[in-house]
């Protein structure tokens, strides 16, 4: 068999296997869907409550935050590897996905796979409410766009998902850090309320991060939100940050692996 | 028997019963001039303050043959098979099997080698007993055309007919044993470690343990077992060895 066959085969039986451990808590799913649906809830009555400086509407606000709030369950998902990776290393199996063939690396990218489409099924779902229930109005010329950028947007966030199983499979810890991370992506990335109520150098600093830009332009193809540059740099932007960080991401992960092995502490949980 | 300027033992060559390795006998993985397992000076030191744990460990399994070390608790078994396995790296020494290293040619290491850990983990609590042999046949990466026909002669094979849609973490310990040692032999390895295997494994589960030993031996593999001295399997070993001081003493 083909390597590239084999790497394929081994990727859906990751994804197979954890759609099968998905599916064994049976509760799971509609507690996440309920979840989902209570803050989409919530924030539709705030945006009805509170103005907010900079939009013209209780709608246009509700319509900035549930994009917002889609991605909050993505990036939960980018970085939940790390904790599957914690798992792993407690119940053993990270060591003979490290013996095998398919080996460590690969696994830990697959890994992501179902949460990512998870966490996409999850923010259509949200986003379906939304528009269903609590009038979102979704701009759906450029709705289909959506679909391609945030498989780019994904792939921008992977490689913070693959750092931080890198660190976990150094520390040994499954949440070295990733809580108060992503209520700091949550910020700077403008996830809830725009960068631009943030202090100069704050908005400074969220430009040298993809999560601004990959958040920008999914606003912009879902509920028509302006954009602060062309869609065509935006795009650049979030392209580049992917290409540049999911390499060194994979690189450290085989680093913090290797390095496992020959210290000896790959074995420790 | 043993050599070596550290006085450390080496098991020689036996003759081998099956056509040497350069033949291709292991679906053409396999690189002229090799062994199933080779460790050359393995040494391992766990803390600076101590004293190693592998001191110059030589051991050279041959084609067809069974090997046994034995040695108290701590004395450094399960860090052998670990390096062995490729899973740890020694502080110094050369680990090759069937000409290939565990890091150089990883791939292919791993298509050959399979280790049995010790204790009871390494299993996906929430899956199936064929949906976690599925699972490892897509990680070993065995041909499209043999995978799942594998897995079912796997589940016949080690008499988890009964089991295989039943979760792991409904199993008792020995049955869950042996989808370990299922899983272990599923790829069909030609180089197999086995840590204490016997663990929880009730006679038959033995039984069945000794036909999968078997069937390797017959294809021309090799079989390393450790267990703590004072329980030697009843198995007929080729070569029995003790782990004392970080070095392999001649049974």
């Amino acid at each position: 068999m083909s390597e590239l066959r084999g790497s394929a085969h081994a990727f859906r039986e990751v994804l197979a296997r954890d759609l099968r451990v998905y599916l064994s808590y049976r509760s799971r799913l509609a507690s996440q869907a309920l979840t989902s649906i209570f803050s989409l809830t919530l924030f539709y009555y705030v945006s009805q409550l509170v103005h907010v400086s900079g939009f013209d509407s209780p709608g246009a606000y509700f319509g900035f935050v549930i994009v917002g709030i889609a991605l909050v369950g993505v990036l939960y998902s980018c970085f939940s590897v790390a904790d599957t990776v914690r798992q792993e290393l407690i119940a053993g199996t990270f060591e003979r996905l490290v013996l095998s063939p398919f080996g460590p690396v690969r696994s830990v990218i697959a890994m992501a796979v179902f949460p990512l489409i998870y966490a996409f099924a999850m923010a259509t779902l949200t986003l379906a409410v939304g528009w269903a229930v609590f009038d979102l109005q979704l701009h759906w010329q450029t709705v289909p766009l959506a679909i391609p950028a945030m498989a780019l947007a994904l792939l921008a966030f992977l490689p913070f998902g693959l750092a931080f199983a890198a660190l976990t499979v150094v520390m040994k810890q499954g949440n070295v850090g990733t809580s108060w991370v992503i209520a700091l992506i949550s910020i700077v990335g403008g996830l809830y309320f725009p960068i631009t109520l943030l202090p100069e150098w704050v908005q400074t600093a969220a430009k040298f991060q993809p999560f601004t830009p990959a958040t920008e332009m999914l606003r912009h193809l879902l509920v028509n939100s302006p954009q602060a540059t062309s869609a065509l740099v935006t795009i650049a932007k979030v392209a580049l940050f992917a290409a540049v960080l999911l390499p060194v991401s994979i690189w450290a992960l085989r680093r913090a692996i290797r390095e496992g092995q020959r210290r000896g502490t790959i074995i420790e949980y | 028997m043993s050599g070596g300027a550290s006085a450390s033992v080496r098991l020689e060559a036996q003759a081998p019963p099956v056509a040497p390795a350069s033949s291709g006998s292991v679906s053409g993985l396999v690189a002229a001039e090799a062994f199933p397992l080779s460790l050359e000076g393995i040494h391992k030191r766990w803390r600076k303050d101590q004293a190693p744990i592998l001191d110059g460990v030589d051991l050279r399994l041959d084609l067809g043959t069974k090997t046994w070390i034995g040695g108290r608790n701590g004395a450094g078994k399960t860090t052998l098979l670990r390096i062995a396995a490729g899973l740890i790296d020694p502080d110094q020494g050369r680990v090759h099997a069937w000409g290939f290293g565990p890091h150089d040619k990883r791939s292919r290491y791993h298509r050959l080698v399979a280790f049995l850990p010790a204790g009871d983990r390494g299993l996906y609590a929430r899956l199936s007993v064929r949906h976690q042999l599925r699972f490892w046949a897509g990680m070993a990466m065995i041909d499209s055309a043999v995978r799942e026909s594998r897995v079912e002669e796997t589940i016949d094979a080690f008499d988890l007919r009964e089991l295989a849609d039943q979760r792991v973490d409904r199993m008792s310990m020995g049955q869950r044993q042996r989808v370990r040692i299922a899983m272990t032999f599923l790829p069909e390895p030609e180089t197999v470690l086995l840590d204490e295997p016997l663990t929880s494994l009730d006679l038959e589960g033995a039984v069945v343990l000794d036909r999968a030993i078997d069937r390797l031996i017959d294809r021309g593999g090799a079989l390393l077992w450790c267990s703590p001295s004072g329980d030697h399997p009843e198995h007929e070993f080729d070569s029995d060895w003790l782990l004392e001081a970080g070095r392999l003493v001649a049974l």
